[in-house]
């Protein structure tokens, strides 16, 4: 037994590093631009790269959460699209900030309660279910906002996103708040434990008494009220919403968790990762535009190191069961 | 009654020699001989475990042998992956069909052999026609497969062998999942075949059918060849009693004898699944273990799921500590105390990336969490730590990643699972299944002490040592119905496998 053991330890060693990965090559970018940019390491800079993750890290936590119990959600472009015209029309109606952030976010758990029905009860694959809800949702932003830009007339509004404290807009500190809450939710609490078992192994969670639709069904919700807060929160930014079928936001928040290594077969990841996920791309493209790097090349260097990142995750993952 | 001349000679089509095959700590196949004559049907027999399916695995290149000799037409030879068997004229038809249901028959039969002229696949037509005759199996060339119904698709399959030239087919339990016309009809292909001078090994555990088609048997027990020789010089009996031979004593807990009369906690009448299982009667008594035996697929694993509440129950009535018992979910049922360590614990019982503690204490997370639901881990620990001491988990902690554990130790984990809440009845569907001979003696020993402790363990198990050496009620399954008890410390191997196959000797 004591020679099987000492073997069975040193493998789960040089695993539990491998597990680390996305940590060291983004503490190495950071380095790297470090040290070959003047501008990179200024407050002013980093600051913006912040700011920039904010609303991406805040749909990036929930979707963490929606991959690890097994599911997509690719609507979350069309919350957070629905939500930013949602809260425009409210201030503009109301003037009240509050129920104008509550009206984004409901919205977007609308869209994530339909979401969740539809995969969890109706049983249709979740990429398709959310593809198609989608839509559904890119038309009724159209016709909520009457095919145009809206325009927030109170200035004051944009103080929610791009006020300060600490030296720090809000919309980081939101973020935040945001990243740690789901942190605590997945790593602490209960539902987080059905989550892992849920999108674990379905079948086996639901032979230990957990109510997988259920999970599924409030990981959805909390995705869309999630993306729901960050359209919110780019309507008080940029004051304006604006009726679009763009997937790229979704496609973002996407990148950084993967990249971040939550695996897209669910059972496994975690909300720091989609932290350093989001770091790392931020890094990458700040840096692409520090040293001028052409925009198409960019493209070209973004796309491989995705894939680069998911061959290097399979690959850890089969070492692993064999 | 393998009174057909059989159209092969003499003539050795293959033969295995001294072959050997292990899997982890268990023995499958140990020094094993056998020659298969060409154009012969040569049937492998045993219980569940005894080395048949391995055997016919190996001479159709899915398994490897760990050491032995394979010979082919008198020559030494070595099959690395079935594709080099087939490429040598042999394949296997397996239990679970390898078709694609989207396609046609035709197209199932030519995949990956399609004649082409250039990049278009031809019309296989004419060949197909041309097989049909050569063998006398029919099948319509353009339904879709994905429609067929079982047998039809095993024909197709059939279809595909030939189509490529096989000279020997491995069929591995081809009757287990049709009906007995299906599998009269099937019989018949079988002996058209050999008829053709295509040689058939049959792996099979219904000795009616094997009596019926088989030119040759050869009797496994226990990885070891029992005996080999013609079919006409066996019948039921004389197989019945080369398969179950004499009990090999394992090493098992000394059975408690039960305080009668024990409160019944579980009563179920009849308890039935369409499709799965019928009519069935039973009790469980506090302090009692009850195994269910019989053989693969004769509803014993449904029957659990139903009590389980993993599946509902179509008919019958249940009742647990004498309250009407209606179990919705396995989570409903988990709350009025009952347990199940599920049949396969890969696909139905691990997390495989969390950890031990996790894995353990999933189903009872309520008792250690706070009222804003967070988890208290010092307690789980506590509690975590608490059942894996009891199921003598060795060599790992509750922190260990599962899949980085032994089979017997993550079985242990499923076990200590249940041992965080105290359940009043115990289900375990085979128990030490993929578990090594030293952790199985561990798992016997949880079982002992539950029913000790006053739990009512129902346990289904296709081990026969298993089934007599832990039992003090045993009841036996065949076909979907309860067809006999037998009094654990009083019965034989013999009664239980009689009653499993069903033999009117």
């Amino acid at each position: 037994m004591s020679p099987g053991s000492g073997t069975a330890v040193r493998r789960v060693r040089r695993l539990r590093a491998a597990d680390f990965g996305i940590v060291w090559v983004t503490v190495a970018l950071f380095v790297l631009l470090s040290r070959t940019s003047d501008v990179f390491l200024t407050a002013a800079n980093l600051r913006n790269v912040l700011d920039q993750q904010a609303l991406l890290l805040i749909a990036g936590s929930a979707l963490t959460l929606t991959l690890i119990s097994g599911h997509f959600d690719i609507s979350v472009s069309a919350s957070h699209i629905n939500a930013a015209i949602v809260t425009a029309l409210i201030v503009n109606e109301s003037g009240s900030a509050v129920a104008a952030i509550a009206g984004g976010v409901a919205i977007g758990a609308a869209v994530g309660l339909l979401n969740g029905v539809v995969v969890a009860w109706v049983r249709i694959n979740s990429f398709i279910a959310t593809l198609a809800t989608s839509f559904v949702f890119y038309g009724v932003g159209f016709l909520l906002s009457e095919r145009s830009i809206i325009r927030i007339s109170d200035r004051d509004f944009s103080q929610l996103a791009r006020g300060r404290s600490a030296g720090v807009t809000n919309a980081t500190w939101i973020a935040v708040a945001v990243v740690v809450v789901f942190w605590v939710l997945l790593e602490r609490t209960r539902f987080g434990r059905h989550v892992f078992a849920a999108g674990g192994n379905p079948e086996a969670a639901r032979l230990a008494g957990v109510r997988v639709e259920g999970i599924v069904l409030t990981s959805f919700l909390l995705t869309g009220a999630a993306a729901g807060l960050a359209g919110a929160l780019s309507a008080s930014k940029t004051l304006t919403a604006q009726p679009s079928d763009d997937f790229s936001f979704v496609f973002a928040v996407l990148t950084a968790v993967i990249v971040g290594g939550t695996s897209i077969s669910g059972g496994e990841g975690a909300v720091w990762r989609t932290v350093f996920g989001a770091f790392f791309t931020a890094f990458m493209l700040n840096g692409f535009n520090l040293h001028q790097i052409d925009p198409i090349i960019q493209r070209l260097i973004q796309g491989s190191v995705i894939l680069v990142a998911v061959a290097a995750d399979n690959w850890t993952r089969s070492r692993r069961s064999a | 009654m393998g009174g057909i001349v059989p159209a092969g000679s003499s003539q050795t089509h293959v033969e295995l020699r001294g072959v050997t095959k292990r899997f982890g700590g268990t023995v499958a196949l140990d020094s094993v001989d056998i020659s298969v004559r060409a154009g012969t049907v040569h049937a492998f027999v045993g219980e569940n475990g005894a080395g048949k399916s391995t055997a016919g695995k190996i001479l159709a290149g899915v398994l490897t042998p760990d050491a032995g000799r394979l010979l082919l037409h008198g020559a030494e030879t070595a099959f690395r992956s079935p594709r080099a068997a087939l490429d040598r004229g042999i394949t296997m038809v397996a239990q679970e069909l390898s078709l694609v249901p989207s396609r046609s028959v035709i197209d199932n039969v030519f995949l990956g052999i399609e004649s082409r002229r250039g990049p278009f696949v031809r019309a296989a037509a004419d060949r197909f026609a041309e097989l049909v005759a050569e063998y006398g199996i029919g099948a319509e060339p353009d339904a879709n497969v994905g429609r067929l119904a079982v047998a039809e698709q095993q024909k197709v399959e059939i279809l595909r062998a030939l189509a490529r030239r096989a000279e020997l087919i491995v069929m591995d339990e081809p009757t287990a999942r049709l009906t007995s016309e299906q599998a009269v009809a099937l019989r018949r292909t079988v002996r058209s075949l050999a008829e053709r001078g295509v040689t058939v090994v049959y792996v099979s555990h219904f000795l009616d059918e094997v009596l019926a088609v088989a030119d040759d048997v050869t009797i496994l027990r226990d990885g070891r060849v029992i005996r080999s020789g013609p079919a006409a010089d066996e019948n039921r009996r004389t197989l019945i009693e080369g398969i179950v031979g004499r009990a090999i004593e394992a090493a098992f807990p000394t059975r408690r004898p039960r305080d009668l009369p024990a409160p019944v906690v579980l009563r179920a009448r009849g308890l039935s699944r369409a499709g799965s299982f019928e009519d069935v009667d039973l009790e469980v008594r506090a302090g009692e273990i009850v195994t269910l035996a019989g053989l693969v697929g004769s509803g014993r694993s449904e029957v659990l799921r139903c009590i389980f509440g993993a599946d509902r129950a179509t008919a019958g009535s249940m009742t647990l500590d004498g309250r009407p018992y209606e179990p919705r979910s396995p989570r409903r049922a988990i709350r009025d105390g009952v347990a199940m360590v599920p049949e396969s614990r890969k696909a139905h019982g691990l997390l495989p990336r969390r950890s031990v503690r996790e894995n353990v204490t999933l189903p009872h997370l309520g008792r250690f969490v706070t009222a804003g639901g967070f988890v208290r881990t010092g307690g789980e620990r506590v509690e975590a730590d608490r059942a894996t001491t009891a199921v003598g988990l060795t060599g790992a902690t509750i922190a260990s990643v599962m899949a980085e554990l032994s089979g017997g130790n993550q079985q242990k984990s499923l076990f200590a699972r249940w041992l965080v809440g105290r359940p009043r009845l115990f289900l375990a569907d085979e128990p030490t299944r993929g578990v090594d001979v030293g952790a199985k003696r561990g798992i016997y020993d949880v079982l002992v002490s539950l029913a000790a402790e006053g739990m009512a363990v129902l346990v289904v198990s296709s081990e026969l040592e298993e089934v007599l050496g832990l039992a003090h009620r045993i009841l036996v399954m065949r076909g979907g119905r309860l067809v006999g008890e037998l009094d654990g410390a009083a019965a034989t191997r013999t009664e239980v496998m009689e009653l499993a196959f069903g033999a009117a000797a």
